[in-house]
C-alpha cells in the first residue's frame, strides 16, 4: 500500500546546463547573438532599437513604432503585410522603457525573404498621410480605453511619481499626442532611433552561417554608432496618493521603490526575499490576501530592471471596499519579514522552487537565448546564473532578515491607488 | 510529428506518454472532460469555481501547491465551456510529487468550508476584474445568451451572474466532484525525459487504486438551427462604439470546422486580411477589426469584432461589412490567397510543437476528440482545404439569419 500522507522524496536541482549563443560583432557597439540548436524549422529574429518610450516626447516612440510597416513609395502597408503573410511570417513588435523590438517568427526557409521585406519597409517608410491618420485613430482609441482601466491609471500615475525627477522617464502619453500628425517629428525620430538606432540582433534558428552574414549585411547599416546612454539616478518622494474613478468596482494598487540594477551585489539574494513576499503562488502576500482573505484574484511583486537602476513593485487589484484592509495586510507582511526570521521549511521550499524555475527558464533554445540576452544586455554573462544557483542555495534566514530591514521599510514606499 | 504512447488503467484512466530526451523538465497534464456546458442553468460558474477548489487541499494532503513548489515545480489550471485542464511543470527527477498530488485530488478533495468561502470571494473578484471593471468587459456575458437560446454555451465560464457563485454550497461541490472527477472522465499526459515503462509503473502506482466510476453521459440540448437575424444594443460608458457579429459554425470534429477557421483568417486575422484592408484601410470606417473562431467542441461561433471610427454609423459599417462577406461567397478565392492562409497555419503548427507543455495539452485535447494522433494529422487537414471548400462553407455560414449582432453604443456619464 502506498502512503499518501507523505510526499515522495525530492531532489534539489544541482546543476543547470546553460548554453551560450554564438556572438558576432555587427559593429564594435552592436552584437548579433545566434542560438543555432533548434530541433525543427522554426526561426525567431529580433531587432532591438534604442527607441523605447523614454526616448522621445509626445508619444513619438510609440507612434513611430506603430508606423514602421505603414508603407513605402512602392508598397502600401497592406501590401507589405501581404508579402510577409504570403511567406508564412509573423511580425511582432514590442516597446518598453528603454527598448523597442521588432520580431519575425517564421520557418527557416523563408527567413531571408521576410528579412528583406522588413528591411525595405523600415528603411523606406514614407509616413503616408492616410496611414498616419489611421494609426493615430487606433492609438487614440486604445488610449481612451486604457484611461478607463484602473490598472492602467494606477500604473501610469505610479510611473509618473516614481520617476518624478526625470523628465523622460516620467512622461505620460496625452490624448493630444494622437490628435494631430507630427510628420517632422516622426521622420526625425525614425532616422535617429531606427535607421541609426539598432542596438542588437538576436537569432534563434537552425540556419547556415551565410544566413547570419546576410542578416548582418542587411541590418548592420542601422547600427547605432555609440553604445546607447541611459539615465540611472532617480529620486522619488515616498507618499500615498489616490486617483478616484467613480464607477469602478475594484481598486488598483501599485506600490514600489527604487532598488538597484542587476549587477548590484544584493540583487540575487533580494530575489529570494521578493519571492517569499510575493513572487510565487504560495507567497506570503498571496497566502494572506488571496488565499486567506479572498480580497483579490491575484497579488504579486516584481523587480523591474532598467539599464542603470531598478525598482521593486507590488501589484494588485482588490475589491474597492477592502483597499485599506489590503494595504494594512501588505504593511503587516513587510513588517513581519523585518521582525521575524523566515522559517527553515519556508526558506527551503522557496529555494527549491526558484531553482526549479531557473531550470525551466533554461529549457530549450528559445528560452536559453532569452536568458542569455537578459544578462548580456546589462553587461553580465552566464556566470550570473551560476552565482544565482550558489546564492539561492546558500542564503540564510538571517541574511533575508537583513535585506528586509534594509529594503522593505513601509515608509520608503510610493503608494498609488486608483478606483 | 509528436510521438506518443497510450494505455488505459483498469479504472478507466486514459494515459498518454510523450518522450522528449532534450528537456530536464516534465509535464503532468490532466484534462477532465467537464466544463461550463455541464452546469445546470441555475448554478452557473460552477466548473470554474470548482477548479479553484481543486487547489484547496485533497483527502490526504492539506495543501496542493507547497509540496509541488518544494519539488521545484509550478502548477496552474484553466476552465473553458468544454473542459477543465490542470498542469504541473517540474524537474523530471521529482515527477512523483506531481503524481502524488494529482492522484490524491482525483481520489477525493478535503472539502474544507474555509476553502469554499475564500475561493467564492476570489472568484467574485476575478468576475469583477475581468468582466465588470473593464471597458467592454461584459460583452460576452450578453453575447452568449443572444447567440444561444438552448445550449449551455449561453452562459460564460465565469457564470451568468455573481449570485450563482455566492450561493454555491458544499453539497453542490461534493456532487460536482462525484459526477465529474474520477479516472474514467480524465485524460492524463506525461511528457518529458522519462521512459514509457517508468511512466506505466508510476502511473499504476499512484492512480491504480483510485476507484472507478461511470463516465457521465452528456445529454446537452442541441441548439436549434438559427433562422433569424438577432440584434441587441447595449449602452455603456465606453470610449467608442463597438460591434460583435457572431455566426454559428460547425462543431469541432467536422471538416467544416477547419474550413471556418481558414475563413476567419481570410476575413480578419492579419493586416493583410479582407476586413482589415477594406473597412479599416480603404474605407476608414473602423479603428480596429478582427475575426476569429471560438474554438468550442459543440457548434461554436465565428466572430467579427471591432470598433468604429468617430462619426461612422453602425449602419454604414454594417453595409460595408456584408459586402466584404458577399465577396467571399460570390467569388472563389484566388490560389495565392489560399496558399497564404495555409502557409501561416504551417508556421503556427511548427511553433506549437516547440513547447513541451503545449505538446502535452494538445495530445490530451485530441484524445478527447477521439485520438491523440489527431494532433499530427491536423496540418494535413488544413492543407487539403480548397477554394471550393471555402466558398461552400462561407455561403452556408455568412448569412444574416445565421448571425447575432451585439452593438455597444458609447454613452458618456460624465
Amino acid at each position: 500500500m502506498i502512503n499518501r500522507n507523505i510526499q515522495p522524496t525530492t531532489q534539489q536541482v544541482e546543476h543547470i546546463a546553460f548554453v551560450k549563443p554564438q556572438i558576432f560583432d555587427v559593429t564594435p557597439a552592436v552584437k548579433l547573438l545566434w542560438m543555432k540548436e533548434v530541433p525543427n524549422d522554426t526561426v525567431r529574429l529580433d531587432l532591438f532599437f534604442d527607441a523605447g518610450i523614454t526616448r522621445g516626447e509626445q508619444s513619438l516612440p510609440a507612434i513611430v513604432h506603430s508606423l514602421l510597416f505603414s508603407g513605402t513609395e512602392a508598397f502600401s502597408s497592406v501590401e507589405i503585410h501581404d508579402q510577409i503573410d504570403s511567406l508564412g511570417g509573423f511580425l511582432d513588435t514590442d516597446i518598453s522603457f528603454e527598448n523597442a523590438v521588432v520580431s519575425i517568427y517564421c520557418l527557416k526557409e523563408n527567413l531571408l525573404a521576410i528579412a528583406h521585406i522588413v528591411a525595405d519597409a523600415i528603411n523606406n517608410c514614407i509616413f503616408r498621410e492616410n496611414e498616419v491618420v489611421d494609426t493615430l485613430r487606433s492609438l487614440e482609441q486604445r488610449y481612451k480605453v486604457n484611461q478607463q482601466k484602473v490598472s492602467n491609471v494606477a500604473q501610469q500615475q505610479f510611473r509618473k511619481l516614481l520617476f518624478a525627477s526625470s523628465e523622460s522617464y516620467s512622461r505620460l502619453a496625452a490624448l493630444e499626442d494622437f490628435q494631430s500628425p507630427n510628420n517632422f517629428g516622426y521622420r526625425s525620430f525614425w532616422k535617429e532611433n531606427y535607421l541609426n538606432g539598432l542596438t542588437r540582433i538576436t537569432l534563434v534558428g537552425n540556419c547556415g552561417l551565410d544566413t547570419v552574414d546576410e542578416l548582418i549585411d542587411l541590418f548592420g547599416k542601422w547600427a547605432k554608432d555609440e553604445p546607447a546612454k541611459y539615465e540611472g539616478d532617480f529620486a522619488m518622494t515616498p507618499q500615498k496618493i489616490h486617483f478616484p474613478k467613480e464607477d469602478a468596482v475594484q481598486t488598483a494598487i501599485r506600490m514600489g521603490k527604487f532598488l538597484f540594477p542587476k549587477n548590484h551585489p544584493d540583487y540575487l539574494e533580494f530575489q529570494v526575499l521578493s519571492t517569499i513576499l510575493g513572487d510565487y503562488f504560495g507567497s506570503r502576500l498571496m497566502t494572506n490576501i488571496r488565499e486567506d482573505k479572498g480580497y483579490t484574484y491575484g497579488i504579486g511583486t516584481g523587480n523591474m530592471e532598467l539599464q542603470r537602476n531598478g525598482y521593486f513593485v507590488i501589484v494588485t487589484e482588490v475589491g474597492k471596499e477592502v483597499t485599506e484592509a489590503t494595504l494594512t495586510e501588505i504593511k503587516f507582511e513587510l513588517a513581519r519579514l523585518q521582525t521575524e526570521l523566515v522559517g527553515e521549511e519556508e526558506l527551503s521550499l522557496v529555494k527549491n522552487y526558484m531553482l526549479g524555475q531557473l531550470l525551466k527558464s533554461a529549457d530549450g533554445p528559445y528560452a536559453m537565448l532569452d536568458m542569455f540576452n537578459s544578462v548580456d544586455m546589462y553587461g553580465l554573462d552566464l556566470t550570473f546564473y551560476d552565482q544565482a544557483i550558489e546564492k539561492i542555495k546558500h542564503v540564510d534566514a538571517k541574511r533575508i532578515h537583513e535585506l528586509a530591514i534594509k529594503y522593505l521599510n513601509w515608509d520608503d514606499f510610493l503608494i498609488v491607488t486608483a478606483g | 510529428m509528436i510521438q506518443f504512447n497510450r494505455f488505459k488503467l483498469a479504472n478507466g484512466l486514459t494515459v498518454l506518454h510523450h518522450l522528449d530526451e532534450t528537456t530536464p523538465m516534465v509535464v503532468v497534464n490532466t484534462l477532465y472532460d467537464v466544463g461550463a456546458r455541464d452546469e445546470s442553468e441555475e448554478k452557473t460558474g460552477f466548473a470554474h469555481l470548482f477548479e479553484h477548489l481543486m487547489f484547496g487541499g485533497s483527502v490526504n494532503i492539506p495543501d496542493f501547491d507547497a509540496p509541488l513548489q518544494h519539488a521545484g515545480g509550478e502548477s496552474n489550471a484553466f476552465t473553458s465551456n468544454d473542459i477543465t485542464n490542470y498542469y504541473n511543470v517540474l524537474p523530471v527527477q521529482n515527477i512523483e510529487t506531481a503524481l502524488w498530488l494529482e492522484s490524491d485530488r482525483m481520489l477525493s478533495l478535503a472539502f474544507t468550508p474555509k476553502s469554499l468561502e475564500v475561493q467564492r470571494n476570489v472568484v467574485i473578484e476575478e468576475f469583477k476584474q475581468r468582466y465588470l471593471n473593464q471597458p467592454y468587459g461584459d460583452v460576452w456575458l450578453e453575447l452568449r445568451p443572444l447567440a444561444y437560446k438552448v445550449h449551455p454555451y449561453k452562459w460564460a465560464t465565469i457564470g451568468k451572474k455573481i449570485e450563482h457563485i455566492e450561493e454555491a454550497t458544499m453539497d453542490d461541490v461534493k456532487a460536482f466532484f462525484n459526477a465529474h472527477y474520477h479516472p474514467a472522465n480524465a485524460i492524463l499526459c506525461i511528457a518529458g525525459n522519462i521512459s514509457f515503462d517508468e511512466t506505466k509503473r508510476l502511473v499504476e502506482k499512484w492512480y491504480g487504486t483510485i476507484p472507478t466510476s461511470i463516465k457521465p453521459e452528456r445529454m446537452l440540448p442541441k441548439e436549434p438551427a438559427q433562422n433569424e437575424f438577432r440584434i441587441q444594443t447595449l449602452e455603456r460608458n465606453v470610449p467608442n462604439n463597438a460591434f460583435y457579429y457572431a455566426f454559428k459554425m460547425p462543431e469541432r470534429k467536422s471538416f467544416e470546422y477547419y474550413v471556418t477557421d481558414i475563413i476567419s483568417d481570410a476575413l480578419g486575422r492579419e493586416k493583410s486580411s479582407r476586413l482589415y484592408g477594406k473597412l479599416q484601410k480603404e474605407l476608414q470606417l473602423v479603428a480596429s477589426i478582427s475575426a476569429y473562431i471560438s474554438g468550442s467542441l459543440d457548434e461554436g461561433l465565428l466572430m467579427i469584432e471591432g470598433k468604429l471610427n468617430d462619426g461612422v454609423s453602425f449602419e454604414a459599417l454594417d453595409e460595408a461589412l456584408w459586402n466584404v462577406l458577399a465577396e467571399l461567397i460570390n467569388h472563389p478565392m484566388e490560389q495565392a490567397e489560399t496558399e497564404k492562409l495555409l502557409i501561416k497555419i504551417r508556421t503556427v503548427k511548427a511553433f506549437q510543437e516547440q513547447g513541451l507543455l503545449n505538446r502535452a495539452m494538445n495530445l490530451c485535447n485530441y484524445e478527447l476528440l477521439g485520438d491523440a494522433n489527431g494532433v499530427n494529422e491536423e496540418n494535413e487537414l488544413y492543407q487539403s482545404i480548397t477554394a471550393e471548400h471555402i466558398q461552400t462553407v462561407a455561403k452556408e455560414l455568412l448569412r444574416k439569419e445565421n448571425c447575432s449582432l451585439l452593438r455597444v453604443k458609447a454613452i458618456t456619464n460624465d
